[in-house]
This record gives structure tokens, C-alpha cells and sequence, in this order.
């Protein structure tokens, strides 16, 4: 609440001291003013696609120029005023990232960037070589009639993108985006559609870069090619978000203004090193304070990031029932059955013809050596690899569905190592799966509240994950699988390296989900840990199942002995 | 009819050659470190204009400019290397974006120092003007030249990786850096000639380069685009892949220039990248090129 009403204040502030320069400032001011909103916009473009989400781009100036020939054909040939232009500048600008987006997004890393710029380059050739957009010489338009005019509208166009951006920040979306960017295989099991996020905000970030384009043009009544796609715009966009804090609400807005100051300085003082002294301010900053300012002051104290949707208050908990229903179907229902699943890879057949059943309330432990194909087991179940054989789920055949639609049908997994989000709170973390789908926020809340409680993680609920102990950490993550409401959970050696103490707590959380309907599938390297708990057991030994039965019974039979201690093991059964 | 489509494909071959030495270093930095090197293109531009201004001011062929050229990016790139490079870790997903974007900073102050020094209009150096004439073929002197030299500079580093410590040292340190290491090898040196050794050969490319085509300090993104396009189109790392995929630029980009004209022909290897990246991420003969 503190944090909302500073950031409130500065935002007025800014935006009170932008007006009075755009008002009673000289022409020279104006034009100072206009560029350092412009760019404050840009760099809030740019840090949604490349810092909330993560993926870099060094293409974001092809938005910028779009929108800018945009706006100015549609103020020539359609004759409409700037206030219509810009609209349909951003609107222009994020259908065209809606269809490169598409393309794009499947790429990643050096890919994505370099892609980016490839295409920003063929805008600026197609650009060039077309008559409508006036070709190399480029075209004019009418100009806003007063550089206060257009700094004017500027400014409030800056404040407006900080809102939004801030309102992405505490939002769903922003959440999603986060968790995508730390690990996107761990968002798609929270049940995160990663793609469908990450092409929002590429369309977000180019609406952005549209909108710049074309105050750009009606400020300056002029565009040619090589201005409006000219990568000294990228890199000062770059410069700024990187000096501000990638990622961050403020650090564009921050590092856009000081940027921008220097910049016009020594344009002033050093017109002809300019772009060499902000080269190396690039390569200082990446090597020196990757963080940027934002970082600097978070390791002061004097900032943090505000966790999205914090859990109420203790003294409004009340222990409400259990959200868990729909859940609790017949009692030892079938949930999950696979029939021949297999695959190969290579000459190696990693899983061959297992069948399975998983039914409600109950839990089938898998085990088997190191090797013998579990964990593939588990990614054929869930649809992270294809291979043959059918799985149903409940009634359905889920051949086709994605991982992200099979975790918010209730189908969740931990993975064998941990896969949590290195930038989210413990809070974060189990919020994400519990406002997968179309949860409503309160729900969410409620369920998360409860799971963190449940499993003693409440206290700890704005830290880190990497300041927890191991064991908490794997806690987590089933906190996290949990918060799906499942009705199937295929858990991953979950207890490896815990203590007894923390084993009783995952114990606990397990015997609420049963309870409550949940079928679990556990994969364990040592019986013991699980024994209490399944009520079935199968063993997986290169790739086949050799037994099956309760678990004292798979543990006396012969052929697992020898699977575990080699064929010539006379010890027999203690 | 024929004699032009046999004329356009040797051509092709021969720029091919050209393009695979632009491209080599990139691939070698890449191979060792799995860094992406942004400044490459601005590396072969300073090596064309040094030989420019060695000819055009002292009258030094660029023969000598060659290895001149490759000595100096060596230094410049030994420096980048230690000064830069070596203080980002390569390790998670904020290491990657730190050298690419140390790079990319690289890359502009590069760029615009060479612009401080030459000037932003186009530069050229006339060398070895005839042409040579297979009975009715007819190719460009300085064209075979040039090409010849690059494919001997390819050998030569092909025979330097295979056969001398210090390249195989590079090539287990581009397989398992940590095994490597273990080794006992000294990666960080290792790391660092790598990288001079890459820049070196940026800058060999651009002293023969430049006798081909007209320089300019600022159209360095497209060199190092079309670079990388090679390397991704070989399969990043795959030194023989670099070789074919330098060679299908070589035709593809004669033909669109003789056929189509200079524009189409610029934004065809962006078109051909980005295909590149959509339909082959993992190059023609290599490995899913994720970084």
C-alpha cells in the first residue's frame, strides 16, 4: 500500500514537472522534453518484451518505424488527425507483432534478437524501395503546431505507459511472463500458456514502439528510412532500460531520463563521440551493474519489488472449507490409465508397452535403479515427449494436449530437479499455478494461503526460493503441483534429500491431497520414503515393468531383488 | 545464356570463399565460448579500412595488408577478450543477455571510432582491376584473388585446429570447457586467444573484402547478420557446414544481384536468416543451434 502511494506521488510529480516544461518552457526545452518521453516510452516498450519476459530484442526500432509510416499514411491518405493516427499507429504496430510474434517467438536467445534485427532491416529496405512511404527521400506530414504542444501529449502518453506497465506489473499477465522467462518448461507445468503470454507481450511492447513512431512524425512533420528504423534509437533504448534496471517498473523511466540528459549533453559537448562514450556506457553497465540502478538501490534496502497480490492479513485467515471440490469423485475411481506407453530414442528403448492405472485417493509408487526410465515415464504420461501408447485421463484421451492445458485440467508434475523461479517469492511461486486458467483472484489467493500454511512455507512467504534449504524447496514445488488442485499428481522423486521432519510434512500435504480425491503417481528411488503412503507398487526396470502389487509384496519378489543387487544377490529378503 | 549461369555460379563459389572467412572467426569465438560475437562485422570494417588507408596513403598492397590487418584485430581482440568478456559469466540466462549486450555496446563504440577516424562516406581500394578470362567466362582478378587467400586462411586455421597443441587445446575447450579444464589447460588464456584469433581473422577478411566492395563504417549490421546467418546455416559450430553455407550465400546472392538487383539482393539475407531460423534452427548439418 506504502509502495503504491510513493510510486503515485513520483508518477504526479513527474508528470506535473513534465506539463510545466511542455507548457511554459522554450521551443529548446520542449524538444529536450519530448525526447526524453519519447524514449522513457520506448524503453517501457522494450523492457516488457525483453525484461518482463525476457526475451531479447534488437529489433524494437522496426515497431518504432511501423508505427511512424503507419501514422503518417494515415494522416496523408486518410487525412486523419495525429490523436486518430497514434491509435492506429499502435494498433498497426502490434497486429504486425501478432503475425511476426507468431513466427518469432518460437525462436530464442541470440535467435530471437538477431531475428529481430533482420527484421527491422527488411522494413527499412521495403521502406525505402516503395513509392507510398516516398521511398529513400522519404515523406512529409503536418507537424504538430508548437514543440509545447507535442511535448505536451508526450508527457501524458509517458504517464499513461507507466501506469500500464505498472498495472502489468501486479497483474496475471506480468506474473505468467516472469515465471515464463525463469524457466519456461516450470511455467507451462504450473499450467502457464507460455506462448500465448510471451505473444501478448510482444504485441504490448510493439503497440508501445507504434505509439513513439508516430508522436515521432507529428513532432517533427518528417520521415525518411534511415530515421525511422536508425538503430542509434535501439541502442540508446537498450542503454536506458539496462542503466535503469531491466525488468523493473522504474528502471525505464529512471535510466530514460538520465540516459536521455547525458545524451543531450554530449551531443552538445561531444557531438561527434557521442555514440562512442554511450557505447561504452553500454559495456560498462553489462559488465559492471547488470542490474542496473534499480539493483543498486534493492542492495541499499531502499527498493524491492513488491510481490503481486500478497496474502491477506493472519487475523482475516479464517479456515475456510476446503476449496478442493469437483476433486473428490467416486471413491478409487480410475483417474489416469496409460496403455502401452513407449519410446525410443535411438537404438535405445527407454520405456517399452508399460500399462498403469492411477486411481483416486490413492497412491502408486513407481521405483526402479537409476536408469530405468522413470522419469521418461513421466514426461510420456504428461505429454512433455510423444512416443506410442495412449493415456487417458478421466474419460478423455489426452493425445495432443499440451503440457499447460493438462496441468489446468488437474494433471500436475514436480520434476526430478528442482524447477522453481529464480525472481519469484515463495508467495509468487505457488500463486502462479493458483491462477492458471481463469481462477478467480480471490480463489487463487485463498488457495495459496492454505497450501503455504499447510506446508509451514507461510512464513517464509516474500522471500527467495533460493534462500530456502533444499528441502523446502522441494516442499515448494509440491506446494506449487498442489496448487492446481490436481486430480492426478505425478510426482518426481519429491523427498530426495529431505530431512524426516520435512518428509512428514510432504506426508501430510500428500494424505490432504488423497483425501480430498487426489490419484498421485510417485516415482522413488528408495521405498521406504513412500512405503506408508502407496497402496500399489510397480518396479520399472529397463523401461518394463517386472512387478507389480502392494508394496511388501513387490519388495520380496525375486526378480526386483536381482533388478536392485545384481542376479547373483543370495542375501534374499531380510 | 548457359556461359551467364555458369559465370554467376563461379562467382557465386568465389564470394563464397570470401563469405566463409567473414564468417569463420564468428564460428570459432561462438564454438569455444557460445558467445555471439556483435562486433564482428565492425571488426572486418576496421581490417578493410586500415588496408585502405595502408594503400591509399603509403601505397601498401593489400597483401600485406592481410596479415597487417589480422595483427592488429588480434590485439584489439585480446583486449576485448581480458578487459570485457572475461568479467561476465557465461552461466544462466542474464550471462548470455550481459555479453550480448557487451557486445552489441562493443559493436557502436567500434563502429563510430572507425567513423571518427575514416569518415562516414564509402571507401574503396582498386586492386587488381582485369579480369580473368576461362574462354568465354570472365571473372574479376582481385574476386579470385581474394578468394584464393581466404580459402588458404581457412586451411591454415583448419591445420592450426587439427594438428598443433594449442588448436587442439581451442577444440577440447570448445567441447567441454569444465573437462578441459580439468586437464589442466589454461582456459582463460586459451579464451582469450580464441578471441584474438577470431578477430583476427574478421579483420584478415575485411582487408580482401574491401577490395571487392566499397566500405562504409556504418554498414557493419549487415556484415555481421550475414556472418552469422553462415554459422547458423552450417550449424553454429560446424566449421565444414560453414563452408557449404557459404557457398549456397555466395550463389544465392550473385544470382538475386544479377537477376533482381541491388535492394532485393541486400534484404534477401535477411529473408534467407530468418528462414534459416524458422525452418532450420539447427543449421543444415548440426545441432538445434539453441544459445
Amino acid at each position: 500500500m506504502k509502495s503504491n502511494i510513493i510510486q503515485g506521488v513520483c508518477l504526479v510529480l513527474l508528470t506535473l514537472a513534465g506539463v510545466g516544461i511542455a507548457l511554459g518552457g522554450s521551443g529548446y526545452y520542449a524538444q529536450t522534453l519530448f525526447t526524453i518521453a519519447l524514449y522513457i516510452v520506448l524503453a517501457l516498450g522494450w523492457n516488457i518484451i525483453s525484461g518482463i519476459a525476457g526475451y531479447v530484442s534488437f529489433g524494437q526500432v522496426g515497431f518504432f518505424g511501423f508505427g511512424a509510416y503507419a501514422a503518417a499514411l494515415a494522416m496523408i491518405h486518410l487525412e486523419v488527425e495525429w490523436y486518430l493516427a497514434a491509435p492506429l499507429a499502435a494498433g498497426a504496430s502490434a497486429l504486425l507483432a501478432l503475425v511476426l510474434g507468431g513466427i518469432m517467438l518460437r525462436l530464442n536467445g541470440i535467435f530471437f534478437a538477431l531475428g529481430m534485427f533482420g527484421l527491422a532491416r527488411i522494413l527499412q529496405i521495403t521502406a525505402s524501395s516503395l513509392s507510398i512511404t516516398g521511398g529513400p527521400m522519404g515523406t512529409t506530414v503536418l507537424p504538430a503546431e508548437s514543440p509545447n504542444e507535442s511535448a505536451l501529449i508526450m508527457v501524458l502518453v509517458a504517464a499513461g505507459a507507466i501506469l500500464i506497465v505498472h498495472a502489468l506489473s501486479r497483474s496475471r499477465l506480468g506474473l505468467r511472463l516472469m515465471a515464463t522467462r525463469d524457466d519456461d518448461l516450470a511455467a507451462q507445468s504450473s499450467g502457464v500458456n507460455t506462448f500465448r503470454a510471451k505473444l501478448r507481450a510482444l504485441c504490448l511492447s510493439a503497440a508501445f514502439g507504434g505509439v513513439g513512431g508516430a508522436l515521432y512524425v507529428w513532432n517533427i512533420g518528417y520521415l525518411d528510412p534511415n530515421s525511422a528504423f536508425n538503430g542509434n534509437i535501439e541502442l540508446q533504448t537498450v542503454l536506458m532500460v539496462l542503466a535503469g534496471g531491466i525488468g523493473t517498473v522504474w528502471g525505464p523511466v529512471i535510466g530514460g531520463i538520465l540516459i536521455s540528459l547525458i545524451g543531450t549533453f554530449l551531443w552538445a559537448r561531444f557531438p561527434t563521440e557521442q555514440q562512442v562514450i554511450l557505447g561504452a556506457l553500454t559495456i560498462f553497465i553489462a559488465v559492471v551493474m547488470p542490474g542496473g540502478l534499480t539493483a543498486f538501490f534493492e542492495k541499499l534496502g531502499w527498493w524491492r519489488r513488491q510481490p503481486i497480490w500478497s496474502p491477506p492479513p493472519a487475523a482475516s485467515l479464517k479456515p475456510a472449507p476446503s476449496p478442493r471440490t469437483g476433486a473428490a469423485a467416486d471413491e478409487h475411481s480410475v483417474a489416469l490409465s496409460c496403455r502401452g506407453l513407449g519410446i525410443r530414442f535411438g537404438g535405445v528403448t527407454a520405456v517399452d508397452d508399460v500399462d498403469l492405472e492411477a486411481r483416486s485417493g490413492e497412491m502408486l509408487a513407481i521405483i526402479g535403479p537409476n536408469g530405468a526410465g522413470k522419469s521418461t515415464l513421466f514426461s510420456l504420461m504428461s505429454n512433455y515427449l510423444t512416443g506410442s501408447g495412449a493415456t487417458r485421463f478421466g474419460e478423455r484421451d489426452i493425445h495432443g494436449l499440451k503440457p499447460y492445458a493438462l496441468a489446468q485440467m488437474g494433471l500436475a508434475r514436480t520434476f526430478q530437479s528442482s524447477r522453481l523461479f529464480p525472481s519469484l517469492t515463495v508467495w509468487e511461486t505457488v500463486l502462479v499455478a493458483a491462477s492458471s486458467g481463469r481462477v478467480p483472484r480471490q480463489t487463487a489467493i485463498h488457495i495459496t494461503t492454505e497450501l503455504l500454511r499447510e506446508t509451514g512455507l507461510l512464513d517464509h512467504w516474500s522471500e527467495q526460493p533460493d534462500t530456502l534449504p533444499p528441502g523446502l524447496q522441494r516442499l515448494l514445488e509440491i506446494a506449487r503441483a498442489l496448487a492446481l488442485r490436481p486430480k492426478v499428481l505425478l510426482l518426481d522423486e519429491a523427498m530426495a534429500g529431505m530431512t524426516l521432519h520435512e518428509i512428514e510434512q510432504v506426508h501430510a500435504a500428500l494424505r490432504r491431497a488423497m483425501s480430498g480425491g487426489c490419484a498421485i503417481v510417485a516415482i522413488e528411488h528408495v521405498l521406504p520414503a513412500i512405503v506408508d503412503l502407496a497402496s500399489r507398487a510397480q518396479v520399472l526396470d529397463f523401461g518394463r515393468i517386472i512387478a507389480s502389487g502392494t508394496p511388501h509384496e513387490v519388495l520380496r519378489n525375486p526378480e526386483v531383488i536381482s533388478a536392485y543387487m545384481g542376479a547373483d544377490y543370495e542375501g534374499g529378503t531380510q | 545464356m548457359w556461359i551467364t549461369i555458369i559465370n554467376l555460379l563461379l562467382l557465386g563459389l568465389l564470394w563464397g570463399g570470401v563469405y566463409l572467412l567473414m564468417a569463420t572467426g564468428l564460428n570459432l569465438i561462438y564454438g569455444v565460448m557460445k558467445v555471439v560475437n556483435l562486433a564482428h562485422g565492425d571488426m572486418i570494417i576496421v581490417g578493410g579500412l586500415l588496408a585502405f588507408t595502408l594503400f591509399s596513403a603509403h601505397g601498401i598492397s593489400p597483401i600485406i595488408a592481410f596479415p597487417l590487418a589480422a595483427a592488429l584485430l588480434f590485439v584489439i581482440g585480446v583486449v576485448v577478450q581480458f578487459v570485457i568478456l572475461e568479467r561476465i559469466p557465461v552461466k544462466g540466462s542474464l550471462g548470455e543477455l550481459r555479453t550480448l549486450l557487451a557486445t552489441f555496446g562493443l559493436s557502436y563504440v567500434i563502429a563510430n571510432t572507425s567513423f571518427l577516424i575514416w569518415g562516414s562516406q564509402f571507401q574503396s581500394l582498386p586492386f587488381l582491376q582485369g579480369s580473368v578470362q576461362l574462354g568465354r567466362i570472365a571473372l574479376p582478378q582481385a574476386l579470385v584473388a581474394a578468394s584464393v587467400l581466404a580459402f588458404c586462411a581457412a586451411l591454415v586455421l583448419h591445420l592450426w585446429l587439427t594438428y598443433t597443441m594449442l588448436g587442439k587445446s581451442v577444440r577440447a575447450t570448445a567441447q567441454s570447457g569444465l573437462g578441459a579444464a580439468c586437464c589442466g589447460l589454461n582456459s582463460r588464456l586459451i579464451r582469450v586467444i580464441t578471441f584474438g584469433v577470431g578477430a583476427a581473422l574478421a579483420g584478415a577478411a575485411g582487408s580482401l573484402v574491401i577490395t571487392l566492395i566499397p566500405f562504409q563504417t556504418t554498414a557493419s549490421g549487415e556484415l555481421t547478420i550475414q556472418a552469422f546467418t553462415i554459422i547458423a546455416l552450417g550449424g553454429l559450430g560446424n566449421y565444414m557446414g560453414a563452408l557449404i553455407a557459404a557457398e549456397i550465400l555466395g550463389i544465392v546472392e550473385v544470382f538475386t544481384q544479377y537477376y533482381l538487383g541491388s535492394n532485393p539482393a541486400s534484404a534477401a539475407i535477411y529473408v534467407i536468416f530468418i528462414a534459416v531460423l524458422i525452418f532450420r534452427p539447427q543449421g543444415l548439418f548440426g545441432k538445434v543451434g539453441r544459445v
